[in-house]
């Protein structure tokens, strides 16, 4: 490390201590991949530090600005698609761990507001003392809130949630100023997202990376019900039924649908490896019922109609399986995780993408026709949706899967093969959107966005013009 | 290292995608968020966690680590090895190599550099000269007449039993009297080697156990107890088979039946020592027999995701500050959980749990001082 930068590293431990920063080459590489490192190469930060307080933040971000020092934000370090993986040399990692208190959890408004480390499972160990609970990611309960709702607002573990579970949040950019949004721009009452202005909070939202530190951010938090019911339906196809997921959709029943191709997924949403899962169709889809008395006996009612009506085979699975699948959806992952413990596939590569439920069939037979080009076996691809309330737009999460065996590189160059042809092919079919940033899919993109691309870079710029921060790889 | 072994480390390593859910115990069904790696918990970088750890492991198997910094070996060192990470990755992923066998294999390939900490280098040699490890010259009493050579039962003392909390040697010897069972002790008993083990110093562990070997066998006995979980687990799984079993002192006395045990009023929770349980299994001997002697209060981290006390791994003699810390929210948990004691059944586990409630209304102990004091003797 050169002289300059060990002057660096003092200035940032007088910052935040000195026992919260430092350039220690191995603790620094042990930042320096994430399973997504078949595309995303190692590289290490040149020092980590691991700020307290906003102030600090504040500090440290002017100081990298000064010196125009690469800034990666990291929360609380559950990330598998390379996002936080530095791309420059000389980058400054910022574990934001330690500020992991939960500022307000207020069960009138129905919010909670968020430091950068509070996980999913810290969150719903105090919000469920008020019968709520906040949206859920397809992630382990272990990731942070604040970071999966800022780098994409909408998820899909509930039909009923919808997206846009941010509400507003206050952001420091790199010059040092605090940026807020919604109402918290003009009030202690950080509730409403469209408060003044522009909606800045969905300027940010959905954007690969980021223009400064979010330090809290306000999000919306749902009922949790007593009643509850699962159902589970197979099918031989992926065609077949989405008119029943389209009912369901439509006449807003549902609490979680999941159609899932039997060998992946369910593993971790039944919550054990020990059951013949080729036993069943090729395809589940998985429903979950909740409400308050009345309208959740109305809702299972015609949720039973659709089901006998849609062609399925109602499946008699295991008790245990009905209340693993209500904690994946709609409590907090962490039996889905299972998928890492596959006998020989324990790793697994995505692509998700938001598209119309209409375009189905069609994302499942590119996603099949791709890889088996690229030479994937066929009992390694996968594939799940999740419709997404309020289904204007016939709005679904698709996850195009490959699960494989990390350690064989021979694998990794397959999977690059595969990307290479799947995001030409998916842009080429139609898409809404790109669930992640992934490794390759930006230039692609990029190229088909018209002004919109000139317009962003503007106002990246005019955020940080030293091109500091992570911006997720993109111009 | 051989190729074959670090392709078999590497792999698992690749196989690891940094969930961290080996960080906290199982959150459903009642919603908790508990940690479990005292580790991460107390140094908060991701080199303190296990996906972190193997990220460095990784970096040294592949040439990118090639110089011993500080930060290298109280990422490596300042971890108990206890392997709370593994038994919950183990319940999700089915992984293939424990995380526990990983990092002491990471600590003997820093061992096999010269990167081993000073003062771990300092037991050995204590261990060297004096065939203990708290480099103690004198020899722990037995009461003179008490043995039987001819015993079928012979008591592994075990190095922190006779020289940092004796009282658990005295409480077992107290039992074997008091029951007026036969017993014989090691004429020339050396250091088991628990701890050249888990420190990476491997080599140096060989002519210990070559010697305790030779004892146990000229002595005839048909059965080894221990009130070491460490000492036991080293015997199990790093000396040859001398045909002889192996209990520990729970089980032991769990074998014993009836003992006319006098159930005092106290309130105590049970902490489970880390080699006792995730590694050697034993989670129902122990509350067995405190249930006999005590109410037990049950504490939310318990069994294979029970929190580690924070002293072994080398940790105590190294890294003291943490290993209290450790200590310290265990005794939390147990005053959470209602408890007037904090009953372990390891001497290891004991002699920080004492030293970190020095200021604190708990009492601590060993589950066989409980039994001896409640024997009617």
């Amino acid at each position: 490390m050169n002289e300059t930068f060990s002057k660096l590293v003092k200035e940032l431990q007088a910052i935040v201590g000195e026992r919260n920063a430092t350039d220690d080459r191995a603790i620094c590489t042990s930042y320096s991949r994430d399973q997504h490192w078949h595309f995303v190469p190692a590289k290490n930060p040149a020092c980590v530090v691991r700020p307290g307080t906003k102030e600090e933040v504040r500090s440290v971000l002017m100081l990298a600005n000064t010196h125009k020092i690469p800034v990666i934000p990291y929360s609380t370090g559950i990330n598998v698609r390379g996002l936080t993986i530095p791309v420059h040399d000389g980058s400054i990692l910022l574990d934001l761990s330690r500020m992991n208190r939960i500022l307000e959890i207020n069960p009138e408004m129905k919010t909670a507001t968020v430091e950068p480390g509070v996980t999913f499972g810290m969150l719903l160990e105090q919000t469920r003392k008020h019968k709520l609970r906040p949206a859920f990611p397809d992630a382990p309960l272990t990731v942070s809130v604040l970071a999966n709702y800022y780098l994409r607002g909408i998820y899909q573990t509930s039909a009923t949630d919808g997206h846009d579970h941010t509400i507003s949040y206050e952001m420091i950019l790199p010059n040092g100023e605090t940026l807020k949004t919604g109402s918290r721009a003009l009030s202690e009452m950080p509730y409403f997202r469209y408060g003044v202005g522009p909606d800045f909070a969905g300027m940010f939202g959905a954007h690969p990376g980021t223009c400064g530190v979010v330090t809290e951010l306000t999000a919306k938090l749902y009922r949790l019900y007593d009643n509850r019911k699962e159902y589970f339906i197979g099918f031989d196809d992926v065609g077949t039924p989405t008119e029943f997921i389209y009912n369901l959709m439509h006449d807003e029943l549902a609490a979680s649908i999941r159609l899932v191709d039997n060998q992946s997924w369910l593993e971790g949403i039944f919550g054990t490896f020990d059951y013949a899962y080729e036993k069943l169709p090729k395809f589940v889809v998985c429903v979950l019922v909740e409400g308050v008395d009345g309208i959740f006996e109305a809702r299972d009612t015609l949720v039973r109609k659709y089901m006998n009506e849609s062609g399925g085979q109602v499946l008699e699975l295991p008790a245990e399986f009905a209340r693993t699948f209500e904690d994946e959806c709609l409590g907090g992952a962490e039996k889905s995780c299972m998928v890492f413990g596959l006998p020989g596939k324990g790793n697994y590569h995505c692509i998700g993408l938001y598209g119309p439920l209409t375009l189905a069939a069609k994302y499942y037979e590119v996603h099949e026709k791709t890889a088996l080009e690229v030479g994937i076996p066929k009992d390694h691809i996968h594939f799940y949706i999740d419709p997404i309330y309020s289904f204007h737009g016939q709005l679904c999460y698709f996850e195009l899967d490959v699960f494989y065996d990390g350690s064989d590189a021979g694998f990794g160059e397959k999977l690059r093969n595969y990307n290479d042809k799947q995001f030409h092919r998916l842009l080429d079919l139609g898409i809404y959107g790109w669930f992640r940033p992934y490794a390759g899919i930006i230039e692609p993109t990029a190229e088909r966005i018209g002004y919109l691309a000139e317009v962003w870079k503007k106002f990246l710029h005019v955020l940080d013009p030293n091109e500091i921060m992570n911006r997720g790889k993109l111009f | 290292m051989e190729q074959e072994r670090e392709e078999e480390i590497l792999s698992a390593i690749h196989h690891c995608v940094k969930c961290k859910l080996c960080s906290i115990a199982s959150f459903h069904p009642n919603a908790e968020w508990l940690p479990l790696c005292p580790s991460g918990q107390y140094y908060g970088y991701q080199a303190f966690y296990a996906p972190g750890k193997m990220e460095i492991f990784r970096a040294i198997l592949e040439g990118e680590i090639t110089e011993p910094s500080e930060g290298l070996l109280n990422s490596v060192y300042a971890c108990t090895v206890c392997g709370a990470c593994y038994e919950k990755c183990k319940q999700i992923t089915n992984v293939e190599l424990g995380a526990p066998e990983l990092f002491e294999e990471m600590r003997h390939e820093l061992a096999s550099k010269g990167w081993s900490l000073d003062v771990h280098k300092s037991i050995a040699e204590k261990i060297k000269e004096t065939k203990n490890a708290y480099g103690e010259r004198y020899e722990y009493k037995v009461k003179e007449g008490a043995t039987d050579k001819n015993a079928d039962v012979l008591y592994y003392i075990g190095c922190t039993a006779r020289y940092r909390v004796p009282e658990i040697a005295d409480a077992m010897l107290g039992i074997f009297d008091k029951l007026g069972l036969k017993y014989q002790v090691m004429d020339e008993e050396w250091c088991c080697g628990s701890v050249l083990f888990r420190t990476g110093q491997v080599e140096a562990a060989e002519k210990l156990i070559e010697h305790n070997v030779e004892e146990i066998r000229k002595s005839g006995a048909k059965t080894v107890v221990f009130t070491c979980p460490g000492c036991m687990k080293t015997f199990e799984k790093d000396y040859p088979d001398m045909g002889v079993e192996l209990v520990h002192s729970t089980q032991f006395l769990t074998r014993l039946g009836n003992m006319n045990l006098k159930k005092e009023d106290l309130k105590a929770a049970y902490h489970d020592p880390c080699h006792l349980g995730r590694d050697l299994g034993i989670y129902e001997e122990p509350r067995a027999v405190l249930n006999e002697v005590a109410d037990i209060k049950a504490m939310k981290r318990e069994k294979e995701q029970a929190w580690c006390c924070g002293s072994g791994g080398g940790v105590k003699s190294a890294f003291d500050d943490f290993a209290l810390w450790s200590a310290t929210e265990r005794l939390k948990e147990a005053k959470e959980a209602g408890a007037e004691a904090l009953v372990s059944a390891c001497p290891f586990c004991k002699r920080n749990l004492k030293e970190a409630a020095e200021n604190e209304e708990l009492e601590v102990y060993d589950v066989v001082e409980l039994v001896n004091r409640c024997l009617e003797g």
